[in-house]
């Protein structure tokens, strides 16, 4: 007995990987999955362009209570004056130079096209090894996240950092229902999915082995892919965890921590992040999550009329810059964002893209990512009603 | 001795009394809602007509927005199960654009005479219907009805009818009103507050002056979602003035471990806790028909309480986001079966006219995000943890429960906050939008209700 449960605890735990299917119709009973991989690119038109401008220049607007900074959501004056900043400033047409320096592909898997760059050093010292490094972002944001870091990951010393022995090539796919990959047909498609078709696109790629980092989505979608195939995942960097388990040693450690955190393993950074408990852990957690509460129940209502107005897009999306940067920026009548023009790429990018018509849709509409939440937090809630 | 037994006695008696009465109504609350700062002149008290209007510009403007709306392809086989359905939503958006008649139904609107007055700094919107013939010896009896999110006063034009004239329509003429339906502050045609803390103390407070202006001294009130709760409020300020509450939603926002035991036990041991049968069917199992329904239903709710500029910014500018938005409600709100139905089942207790009338109202006076607001004027602080909450109410009560509405109250449960319910009755179809969705029944309840009222001339019996 004593060394049946020996064994029992050496064995890992893994999730199943499973199968999926999420074109549109039946999975075609014959025929293998095409498994190229082809080179792709980013486009713009003048169509297009003059669509979104025409919508922003007929863009409704509702005035702002009275001193109400960011407390509210986005500030409408702070958004006349981003809107007017898109319309007369922004260049589309050079960002799209921009997004297009790195080289996309895109790929089939299980009925879907996959969207990702694919970033190799331009330069690796004799007897280097280069290290795959699979890099998932997360809503709202995208594969754009990466783009200065990337850099910085392919060729360190250029950039002044101690490359000791690592030297990275870069993939940073977008996730199903997001920028430019496919979005899923059928119900159904949650992080475990994701996880899996995130592996099938490193195996095609011809990796074995390799590194995986994320934040938002990407963390629990990498945290999956290590849980689904640990063998072929060398290390795991996230720059968000996600706790699900909570437990009553967790509560006990929470109530504890704020008195004597070195019983419960707290260091004293930990305790000043994440005290007074109720009020940062609880009270703005309620404050933030209203978005995920929606999308996770009705995303198609919720992504609608996000997908109509760009103004819309920009103030929903930006709104998460602002207060996931920094907490205080509420107080600011511009969100602090006046530093964030970044983020109007990531805005004009969703946007900008048409209905598709061809059968490769780029659909990239706000609805689909919506859903994503839908199904990761659905299954959650089944699990905790069906037991 | 005898003084200092009279000094206690009477500290202990004054005692009470100041505490009852601290307990029993809840202070009118005054505010000024209009921008910048408040002037120093009088405030205009003149009532003066108003009407919808439209114009070309405006119709052009919505065609040219829904000819260019961009669609997302729903996921196959998903009904209403992740929110509006949009291959449905695109056959709402063709119908609006080549049958609805905007212009028709703003004439249709302006049926009913409608005002607008200053109160608090800010122009509020209602619609006033007297009867258009009163039997000998009678007078009319004003009822004040009050909608919620997202209707509007739109909702009572099939009722209206019903109660200031019911001998047409079948019903009892004993009681005739004459009604009034106010837009809430920040909803259709009233002005939306310019300062932060419009909560529904303040709207109870804004609706009781308009009453007062219009020269009731005593009168009825009905609601149902927000109206619910602005009556109920009204009914806690003014109860010496409102002769009867009738409601038709009657949440409870206090809920202690009295009311957590009655969920575990309930099922098991109804009549311990005053569940009667239909309360048992409608409640249980809890988790899937309380707990579980509320998390999956209040999405909206909890984004519009945290960040009702950023959910409501699209939706001012997008008329068929709007429309998802608002005909979501429509269809889950009236029967939760409907998320099963490729069409929301909407057309099955509504046509497309009122519901597209409706959302004209929020899209024409680009009042969503004020609208939303409310939630957040309301809720920020959590549910149950407001002042007026811990309040009851004295005023005679009536509630119909509707058994589609999105959680059932027990009686058992309501007459802990509302302690004079003259009548509680099981509806036998109806969800969230009584008024609009089963017009006759609530009429019928309403008319039952003021009957008892008036027969036992309960409102002057409160306060004893």
């Amino acid at each position: 007995m004593l060394v049946y449960w020996m064994r029992s605890r050496q064995k890992i735990k893994t999730i199943e990987i499973g199968d999926g299917w999420w074109g549109s119709g039946e999975r075609p009973l014959k025929g293998k999955e095409d498994e190229s991989i082809r080179p792709f690119k980013i486009e713009t038109s003048d169509k297009e362009i003059e669509d979104l401008h025409q919508r922003l220049e007929q863009a409704h607007y509702a005035p702002h209570l009275e001193g109400a900074a960011f407390h509210y959501g986005f500030n409408s004056s702070y958004l006349q004056k981003v809107v007017a900043y898109w319309r007369n400033q922004f260049d589309w047409r050079k960002q799209v130079e921009v997004l297009n320096k790195y080289a996309h592909f895109q790929t089939t898997i299980e009925g879907i096209d996959i969207h990702f760059i694919h970033v190799k050093p331009s330069y690796v010292p004799h007897g280097r090894a280069v290290q795959p490094l699979l890099m998932v972002h997360g809503w709202p944001g995208s594969f754009y996240e990466f783009y200065k870091i990337i850099p910085l990951l392919t060729e360190p010393a250029r950039h002044s950092l101690n490359e000791g022995d690592v030297v990275f090539e870069v993939i940073c796919p977008s996730i199903p229902g997001y920028g430019f990959s496919e979005a899923p047909h059928q119900k159904g498609f949650d992080a475990i999915a994701t996880a899996r078709v995130f592996h099938k696109l490193m195996n095609r790629l011809g990796f074995k082995e390799y590194y995986l980092q994320g934040g938002d989505w990407g963390s629990r979608i990498t945290t999956n892919m290590a849980q689904m195939l640990p063998q072929s995942v060398k290390g795991l960097h996230l720059n968000l965890v996600f706790i699900s388990r909570q437990g009553l040693r967790r509560m006990i450690s929470v109530m504890l921590g704020a008195y004597v955190p070195w019983l419960v393993g707290l260091t004293r950074e930990d305790v000043q992040r994440m005290y007074p408990f109720i009020q940062k852990n609880i009270y703005e957690l309620l404050r933030e999550s209203g978005y995920l509460h929606i999308q996770a129940t009705k995303p198609d209502t919720a992504g609608c009329g996000l997908n109509d107005s760009p103004v819309g897009l920009a103030a929903y999306i930006l709104e998460k810059f602002s207060t996931w940067t920094d907490k205080s920026f509420l107080h600011k009548d511009d969100g602090g964002l006046e530093s964030r023009y970044l983020a109007l790429t990531h805005c004009a990018l969703r946007v900008s893209l048409p209905p598709s018509l061809s059968h490769s849709a780029l659909d990239t509409r706000p609805e689909e990512r919506v859903k994503f939440y839908f199904q990761v937090i659905h299954s959650d809630l089944e699990q905790e009603f069906d037991r | 001795m005898l003084l200092e037994v009279f000094l206690v006695l009477g500290t202990v008696i004054v005692y009470f009394l100041l505490s009852k009465k601290k307990e029993e109504t809840l202070p009118f609350k005054d505010g000024w809602w209009g921008k910048g700062q408040k002037p120093d002149t009088e405030e205009d008290t003149t009532i003066w007509p108003f009407k919808v209007e439209t114009t070309e510009e405006e119709l052009s403007d919505l065609f040219r927005r829904l000819d260019q709306a961009r669609f997302t392809e729903p996921l196959e086989n998903s009904f209403f199960h992740y929110g509006t359905n949009s291959a449905y939503l695109r056959k709402v958006v063709s119908y609006w654009k080549n049958q609805f008649n905007w212009k028709k139904q703003v004439e249709v609107l302006n049926k009913y005479p409608q005002f607008k007055t200053k109160i608090q700094g800010i122009d509020i919107h209602f619609v006033h219907v007297k009867p258009p013939h009163l039997p000998e010896g009678q007078s009319a009896k004003p009822l004040l009805m009050v909608h919620g999110w997202p209707g509007s006063f739109y909702e009572f034009y099939k009722i209206i009818p019903l109660l200031t004239d019911p001998a047409s329509h079948g019903l009892s003429d004993e009681h005739i009103f004459e009604v009034i339906c106010p837009s809430i502050p920040g909803y259709g045609f009233s002005e939306a507050p310019h300062k932060k803390g419009f909560n529904s103390v303040s709207a109870a407070s804004i609706f009781y002056e308009l009453m007062l202006k219009l020269g009731f001294n005593e009168f009825y009130a009905q609601g149902g979602d927000w109206g619910w709760l602005i009556c109920t409020n009204l009914a806690q300020i003014a109860p010496n003035h409102m002769k009867g509450l009738h409601l038709n939603l009657a949440s409870v926002t206090n809920m202690g471990f009295i009311h957590l035991v009655s969920i575990l036990l309930g099922r098991y041991l109804p009549g311990l806790f005053g569940f009667q049968d239909e309360d048992v069917r409608r409640m249980f199992p809890f988790l899937k028909k309380g707990l579980y329904r509320i998390l999956l239903e209040s999405g909206y709710a909890h984004i519009q309480a945290t960040k009702p500029d950023t959910v409501g910014c699209g939706l001012n500018d997008s008329p068929v986001g709007l429309a998802a938005y608002i005909l979501e409600k429509f269809s889950t709100w009236t029967n939760l079966e409907f998320h099963n139905l490729e069409d929301g089942g909407l057309e099955r207790k509504f046509n497309l006219d009122d519901l597209l009338t409706n959302i004209m109202i929020y899209w024409v006076s680009g009042c969503i995000v004020s609208s939303m607001r409310f939630y957040k004027e309301n809720l920020q602080k959590g549910i149950g943890t407001q002042k007026h909450e811990r309040l009851t109410v004295q005023v005679p009560t009536g509630i119909a429960s509707f058994p589609n509405e999105v959680m059932h109250t027990p009686q058992a449960w309501a007459q802990k906050k509302y302690t004079n319910i003259v009548s509680f009755h099981f509806m036998p179809q109806g969800g969230h939008f009584a008024a609009l969705e089963e017009p006759e029944l609530l009429a019928e309840d309403i008319l039952q209700f003021v009957g008892k009222v008036e027969k036992e001339q309960l409102w002057r019996k409160k306060g004893d």
